[in-house]
């Protein structure tokens, strides 16, 4: 398992306490391709903030590298945020006044790699996503799509061991969402990239290996 | 914190952000420096003209006095010796009197004008290396050493030069009028009007002079002083002189620095250096508040931007350097930009036209001091006003940063 969830709960207190995750327990495989997926107000959206330390579960652990995540400080996780997990948000939110190229390689400024190196990593990276002409354009210059590849590439600068996503399709039109899809699709195949994707589209279960379904904070099936 | 990553946010952000938000913000800077250092600067030339007056036209820059009990300096010998101290550049012993200064304009003896002044005797040729009289004369000209029936006025006694006591004056006499003179021994005398002057200095401009011939055959005194005015090369040294003039024989004397004697102009100086310290803390806390508002609103514009940052692994502190770079870039600029406009276009606008003060020609006295303090204080605020607002922004929740 690279991920394993152990009786994870999320409680937003407050005068009616709101038991956003009950219980939550379930493990994933290097490499695989997981959807969660369930109605509005399911708690998928939160287990993935948990799972990916954006935020701090009320009780359960988080293992991974025999490590549980729950118990690291905020620098610790934002330093593990940067070498192991990736995120791709439904919104791109790439800074505007920074190129393609900038934003895919801020990540590996952070890591201080060398100039030359993280210049080249990024130009790969964005190749990659299809968007190798497109490297010195700015988010205003770019369509959504290509905003959201940005984002993705900017995602797995750093080989990240988990792949993020919080519904990236939610604001593309149907043949964007496609070429995103089919993207991660690929990633996972030829690179064996682990992806964990939060979708409220039935129809994007053909995407993914597995899928997690939950109802009212706990895992249905 | 990554220092690299801090500086590159901050120098895309000033480079391809709003090229009409970065020049407002600039000029704001700039303007805000202009103020902090014209206030000062303004200021220090009105306390510099009160100065320069004092020093050239009433006390130069010691005077000796008579022992508390004698009515005039009689050491003749080291009187003497006080032009030969290195650095003296010249005295200038004055006798002095208080004088009733009459003005009967059309010789019928009805209408007389009269007043009490103060009437002092000069060495003319000592007395221009001591003050600077003989070059503020409005009409008429100087006294030469060889006058005796000749009397030099100020503008106040004499009336009708715009001066601020023009209802005590003798109402506006010529050069070439006669007016009587009663000295305190009761001697009366009839002078002819040779001089008027005028100097930034009511006291000064309330004088009469005539020579020191003429003086001592009035008070019947011979090489004798009232008061003696030393001129010193270098202002600031008083206290050196006045040792040694001492140790030339006048322990006894009255020996004051310029400064000492001022009175209310000093204190006019310490008020006006207050209120220019207390404009230049407004004009700090403006300046900061400025940057505050300017960082604070990039700060919520940048808010889910800043979130996403967090989220892939930027710590805080990085964010937070990147908007203080910012802030700071503001301020430097804006000290660059005001220094420049201060000292290549408004001092010398200020130097070759003065303004016309009641306390003298006032100019712009930019100091070392106030570019130093003034760098300091806009420094300061815009440390203070970028750090705060991205402190509060970097500090917010990553999920409240990217989703409310």
């Amino acid at each position: 398992m690279i991920i394993e969830v152990k009786n994870l709960k999320k409680t937003y207190e407050g005068r009616v306490p709101t038991h956003a995750l009950k219980d939550i327990n379930f493990g994933i495989k290097k490499g695989e391709f997981v959807a969660l997926m369930g109605r509005s107000g399911s708690g998928k959206s939160t287990l993935l903030h948990q799972i990916g330390l954006l935020d701090t579960p009320t009780s359960g652990e988080i293992i991974m590298k025999d490590t549980n995540l729950v118990l690291l400080s905020e620098s610790k996780k934002a330093e593990f945020r940067l070498k192991e997990l990736g995120y791709v948000f439904q919104s791109y939110a790439l800074l505007p006044e920074l190129t393609a190229l900038e934003s895919v390689y801020l990540p590996l400024m952070l890591l201080n790699i060398d100039k030359k190196e993280y210049i080249r990593k990024a130009t790969e990276m964005l190749e990659k996503v299809g968007l190798g002409e497109r490297i010195d354009h700015l988010p205003k210059e770019m369509s959504g799509g290509e905003q959201q590849r940005v984002a993705i590439a900017r995602a797995l600068v750093n080989n990240p061991s988990i792949l993020f996503a919080d519904e990236p399709t939610a604001n593309l039109d149907t043949e964007s969402s496609e070429v995103i899809l089919n993207l991660f699709k690929k990633l996972n195949k030829e690179n064996g990239q682990t992806i964990i994707m939060v979708t409220h589209e039935p129809d994007d279960k053909k995407w993914v290996d597995r899928v997690i379904w939950l109802k009212d904070g706990v895992i249905e099936k | 914190m990554n220092i690299k990553t801090s500086f590159f946010l901050a120098y895309t952000s000033i480079k391809r952000g709003s090229k009409g938000t970065l020049m407002m913000t600039i000029l704001i800077m700039t303007l805000a420096y202009v103020n902090l250092v014209f206030i000062s600067s303004i200021f220090g030339g009105i306390v510099e003209a009160i100065n320069h007056e004092s020093i050239n036209n009433q006390y130069s820059n010691i005077v000796i006095e008579p022992k508390i009990d004698k009515r005039y300096i009689d050491n003749k010998e080291a009187i003497q010796l006080i032009d030969t101290i290195t650095g003296v550049v010249g005295s200038s012993a004055h006798y002095i009197d208080k004088a009733l200064i009459s003005y009967d304009e059309y010789n019928d003896g009805n209408n007389i004008k009269s007043g009490k002044w103060v009437i002092k005797s000069i060495d003319v040729e000592n007395e221009k290396k001591v003050t600077e009289i003989h070059d503020s004369i409005i009409e008429g000209s100087y006294l030469e050493s060889t006058d005796r029936d000749q009397i030099m006025i100020g503008k106040e006694i004499a009336g009708g030069h715009g001066g601020g006591l023009e209802h005590l004056s003798l109402g506006g006499i010529l050069v070439g009028d006669k007016i009587d003179v009663q000295f305190s021994n009761n001697i009366k005398r009839t002078y002819t009007v040779k001089g008027i002057f005028s100097v930034k200095n009511t006291q000064v401009d309330q004088m009469a002079f005539i020579t020191k011939k003429e003086m001592e055959s009035i008070l019947k005194v011979h090489n004798l002083a009232s008061e003696i005015l030393v001129k010193i090369d270098n202002i600031g040294e008083e206290d050196i002189y006045i040792n040694e003039i001492k140790n030339l024989g006048l322990q006894n004397e009255d020996i004051k620095r310029w400064d000492e004697l001022m009175g209310f102009t000093s204190s006019a100086s310490s008020s006006f250096t207050m209120i220019s310290v207390i404009l230049g803390v407004i004009g700090t806390i403006v300046a900061g508040v400025t940057i505050f508002i300017i960082i604070f609103v990039s700060v919520v514009n940048k808010r889910k931007q800043i979130g996403i940052l967090k989220a892939i692994g930027m710590k805080e502190n990085t964010i937070i350097f990147s908007f203080v770079i910012q802030a700071l870039f503001y301020g430097i600029v804006g000290i660059i930009l005001g220094a420049s406009v201060i000292l290549f276009i408004l001092r010398p606008l200020f130097i070759a036209n003065p303004l016309d003060f009641p306390v003298g020609w006032v100019s712009l006295k930019v100091t070392f001091n106030i570019i130093r303090i003034s760098n300091i204080s806009l420094l300061l605020a815009s440390l203070v006003g970028g750090f705060f607002p991205a402190y509060r922004g970097a500090r917010e929740s990553i999920l409240k940063s990217i989703w409310e």
